[in-house]
């Protein structure tokens, strides 16, 4: 074994193999950077070059996009507050608090660390495990499956914020928007309004885009200013070396949970995330932090969804079932270089597995490296007016929206849920909570159902079940013992806390009235007609829209009776407002006369509207972007959108 | 004889030129996927591209791009609004988009069976069980000591035929829809919570023949493979050993399959599994094009270099093209009135699919 470690490490240090690891590593790194254009399309655009190189340097290619994406996408989560991907969520949450408060060098140190040390154990793991992983995979079944979702949503709760009525809320509102489209139960489409566009249901890249992107950048076209008060300083990473070494231990914690997220097909890529941040916050003393900028939640969440994307690769290998897109496609390309992964395929390609393991570790040591270099370099970028970062950052989201079926439904529905998002955000409705939500809707219910099916009741005795089950039971007993003790010892501190927490709604409301009226409403209009379709599909396609339902629209009829009294008017800020309506309307007009007028008028609008630039710099600068964008598409699609009443691109 | 000669020597003359006419030199072939870059249409169309290629008159530039979406329909729409009449658009495609269009789903704007076929792979599947369930040979199906449990995806898409194959055996089989993908589902096989199976050619030649020698698995038929007669009825190349689904009913009740059950499967099927990856053309593209793409598939069957590959992949199956096969999709793909509302019935009514 060892041997065939030392011999593949020979045939990655060819030169063109090691330079096709690395272009795949600086392509990674770029689009994980772009909101938006995470692993799938960083990999996509690789993949015309795969298919003329040689088998390893193909592999290699792919995988050094695909490792390196989640240490790179800290930047956008820290620096603009968006997360690529739901597992970035917690990323952006803290680390996103902790830039505002002009402390981004830490936030960032301690990603990138975390993320290397992540990546690292992955190939630790992947090195050690894949032998003996094989059981490990066969022993989670559908139940277990359906376990490891209600763990991630356990732990997701972390994500809630303070205000309970609100985030519940919220993590509903995502729940009904994962039940659009097919349902698995049974053969329902639902709440696809006639629309073939829903068939499939939402993208998550717009979804997730839609509601933290969009909103981040109506923020930065409006306001003039950086993010932080004062300049982002990222030259001292003393600060982040200090706090990474002071989370050690949490960080190894966090990729090993990452790891086993790994092993789970579909669901294991975010929840471990989500998993790892719950434990940081469990396991900390002092939460008070948490959600306002804690380094701790960084250090979790990037130790462990680096580990989860490498480890990702065993059930891959072992069963041919990718857990996750970037993950199929790259099985895609095994397949086109005539590798079939399966139970033989360690014996009989044992090489390749530890051209794998090489790949991912150098690429985890070094994308760090190069995310160090770069950051002095991107954080000057923050001093620059937003709206000019903004201008590019538009297109880039539409361009990455526009990969899921591109169809003129992706830049409509990201400036829809643009909207939600920006919504949410002034009404003060925690957001995480909804992508928690949409992320987990689809799993929970197929496997759910699927256990069901094929086990009756009694998966629930299953011993995998039992396990898995009591990573929630035990750290709940804990703490109900807890809360009972010290409910004994100061019978009045619970009384208090409940004052508090009854208490907390005015205290946002100040911020946002109107916002938090709109969105109520909306939401529980939207709730009550999901109730009334709900009736016409098959009994089994109710269960996962009802427990969305249910709750959402109680909760949605409490918030509004809430908001009501509290409303003021002319509270919504007005130029945020006119952003949104135009992107809104450049949509309109792109589905109407095609890509490039409304492109040129948008890009035009930005730069001299709102970044205030001189007209002739705003001309070149302008017209780079959309040179950019132009290239963007042609090399990730083939062509731009066409008009439909006028067949223009 | 003089003369024969004389008018076949007219006619070599007059088809060379036209023949010369279609060249795509310096042209860009796109090949629109409906499904995305990791699933198998995607890399079996990456797989033919380079034969194309190199086969085609004038070597053309095949661009093998991906359109998923809406299960398939989007990327099929936008080949119904977009696609040029010359033959440098072509929609590769699966039993996925030609379930809804033949059983008349929401959605569906294009106009499948008017297309033009310009080749066709065969995409095998072989079902097979666990030795659990007490049964040695396909027709020893009827007598499983276990209760069968089918796991699939959804019945109206790639499900559909082997759905169908057990109406026309007549098998007491609990199908459990829902999972997402082959891959999962056979797992769940491998876990020992699904005991029947169907697995398409590469996955059965890679994950389900080792099992198979293992002794975990027990191999039962093939969806059969089209006779002279554009019947269903013959041995698929992929499993020589294995019977068709027609053998395996003459087998067990001592005649022919027919009826509405059979005329359903077969029709389903043909476009699933014979027929299964068809690349389809617009409407209007002259016949010389196609002729060409029928010269050109003639040609890469013969290349060893294919002949090589397609033996690792696909135990060896070949591309189909011209007239007859052409002929043969369209009629799968245009099923009697009986026949459509016999499906339609079956889904609505023993699957819950809502039309």
């Amino acid at each position: 074994m060892v041997e065939n470690a030392i011999i593949a490490l020979g045939a990655l240090f060819e030169p063109m193999r090691l330079a096709a690891l690395f272009a795949g590593m600086l392509v990674g790194i770029v689009f994980g950077m772009l909101p938006g254009l995470g692993g799938v399309a960083a990999v996509s655009i690789l993949l015309p070059f795969v298919y003329t190189m040689d088998n390893y340097s193909g592999l290699a290619m792919l995988l050094g996009a695909v490792s390196v994406v989640y240490t790179s996408d800290t930047i956008t989560s820290v620096l603009i507050g968006a997360p690529g991907s739901p597992a970035s969520a917690p990323t952006a949450i803290e680390g996103h608090a902790l830039a505002k408060e002009g402390k981004a060098a830490t936030a960032l140190g301690v990603g990138f660390l975390a993320s290397m040390v992540g990546g690292l154990t992955g190939a630790l793991i992947l090195f050690v495990a894949i032998p003996v992983a094989g059981p490990l995979v066969l022993l989670l079944g559908t139940p277990e499956l359906f376990m490891f979702a209600l763990v991630g949503l356990f732990y997701a709760s972390s994500m809630l914020g303070k205000n309970l009525a609100k985030g519940l809320a919220a993590a509903c509102l995502g729940l009904l928007l994962g039940v659009v489209g097919p349902a698995q139960a049974a053969a329902d489409f639902r709440f696809t309004f006639g629309q073939v566009y829903l068939l499939d249901g939402f993208s998550l890249t717009i979804v997730a885009l839609g509601l933290f992107g969009v909103a981040e950048v109506i923020a930065m076209l409006a306001s003039g200013g950086g993010i932080a008060q004062e300049r982002v300083k990222v030259t001292h990473w003393a600060a982040g070396f200090a706090e990474f070494w002071r989370a050690r231990f949490l960080v190894l914690r966090s990729a090993v949970i990452g790891v086993f997220g790994g092993f789970v097909p579909a669901v294991g890529a975010s929840a471990s995330t989500w998993v790892a941040y719950g434990h940081a916050m469990r396991s900390s003393r002092d939460r008070s932090r948490f959600g306002k900028g804690e380094v701790r939640g960084v250090a979790a969440a990037e130790g462990a969804n680096n580990a989860t994307v490498i480890s990702d690769l065993v059930p891959t290998l072992l069963f041919s079932v990718p857990g996750g897109p970037a993950a199929a496609i790259f099985l895609g390309a095994l397949f086109s270089f005539g590798y079939y992964p399966g139970p033989r395929m360690i014996t009989q390609n044992p090489d390749l597995m530890f051209v794998i393991v090489w790949s991912v570790a150098l690429t985890s040591v070094v994308g760090a490296a190069i995310c160090f270099a770069v950051t002095p370099a991107i954080a000057r970028l923050t001093r620059i007016p937003f709206a000019i970062i903004a201008t590019p950052l538009v297109l880039v989201m539409v361009i990455g929206a526009y990969q899921s079926t591109s169809t003129m439904g992706d830049i409509f529905m990201l400036f829809a849920l643009g909207g939600l998002g920006w919504l949410m955000k002034h009404a003060g409705w925690p957001r995480a909570p909804a992508l928690v939500g949409f992320v987990l809707a689809g799993p929970m219910e197929q496997y759910f159902w699927l256990s069901n099916q094929l086990f009756g009741w009694s998966w629930l005795a299953r011993p995998g079940v039992l396990i898995i089950g009591s990573v929630i039971l035990i750290p709940l007993a804990i703490h109900g013992a807890r809360w009972v003790r010290a409910a004994r010892s100061k019978p009045q501190a619970s009384v208090s806390e409940h004052a508090t927490a009854g208490g907390a709604a005015p205290v946002d409301a100040d911020d946002g009235a109107r916002a938090n009226l709109i969105l109520s409403i909306l939401v529980t209009v939207a709730f009550s007609y999901a109730l009334l379709e709900m009736m016409s599909f098959n009994p089994s396609s109710r269960l996962m829209p009802g427990l969305a339902i249910f709750p959402g629209l109680a909760l949605s009829v409490l918030l509004l009776a809430r908001a009501l009294p509290q409303y003021r008017a002319g509270q919504l800020p007005a130029t945020e407002a006119v952003v949104l309506a135009v992107l809104v309307a450049y949509a309109g007009f792109v589905w109407a006369i095609g890509f490039s007028i409304p492109t040129i008028a948008l890009i035009a609008w930005m730069l001299l509207a709102r970044a205030k630039m001189r007209w002739w710099i705003a001309a070149i600068y302008g017209a780079a972007v959309f040179a950019v964008s132009h290239v963007l598409f042609g090399t990730l699609r083939g062509d731009v959108p066409v008009g439909a009443l006028v067949p223009i691109g | 004889m003089g003369k024969i000669i004389l008018a076949a020597a007219f006619a070599a003359m007059m088809s060379g030129p036209a023949l010369a006419e279609v060249s795509f030199e310096g042209k860009t072939i796109d090949v629109i996927v409906p499904f995305g870059p990791g699933g198998a249409t995607f890399v079996s169309a990456k797989f033919l591209e380079p034969y194309f290629e190199k086969h085609l008159p004038g070597n053309p530039e095949i661009n093998v791009i991906d359109r998923p979406g809406g299960g398939s329909i989007l990327g099929a729409n936008w080949f119904e609004q977009n696609a040029k009449p010359d033959g440098t658009t072509i929609l590769f495609t699966t039993s996925s988009t030609a379930n809804p269009f033949v059983l008349g789903q929401e959605g569906v704007d294009y106009r499948l069976a008017d297309y033009r076929i310009a080749y066709s792979h065969p995409f095998s599947a072989v079902a097979y069980v666990a030795p659990s369930t007490g049964v040695t040979k396909a027709s020893e199906i009827k007598d499983a000591s276990a209760p069968l449990v089918y796991g699939g995806i959804a019945a109206a898409a790639s499900d559909l035929p082997g759905l169908l194959s057990f109406e026309v055996l007549d098998l007491d089989v609990k199908p459990v829809l829902g999972f997402n993908g082959r891959g999962p589902v056979r797992l769940a096989f491998e876990q020992g919570s699904v005991n029947l199976d169907y697995q398409f050619t590469p996955v059965y030649l890679t994950q389900v023949l080792p099992s198979i020698e293992a002794g975990d698995v027990v191999p039962l038929w093939t969806g059969g493979s089209i006779d002279e007669n554009g019947k269903l009825t013959a041995r698929d190349p992929i499993a020589p050993d294995l019977p068709s689904v027609f053998e395996v009913y003459e087998e067990i009740n001592g005649q022919a399959p027919s009826g509405i059950e059979w005329d359903a499967f077969q029709s389903i099927a043909s476009v699933t599994y014979a027929y299964g990856l068809t690349g389809y053309m617009h409407p209007d593209t002259p016949q010389e094009v196609l002729d060409a793409f029928a010269a050109a598939v003639d040609a890469i069957n013969a290349d060893p270099e294919f002949q090589a590959e397609s033996q690792k992949v696909t135990n060896g199956a070949r591309l189909n093209a011209g007239p007859a096969t052409e002929e043969a999709i369209k009629a799968a793909l245009s099923p009697s009135p009986e026949v459509r509302e016999y499906l339609r019935n079956l889904l609505s009514e023993k699957y819950g699919v809502n039309f």
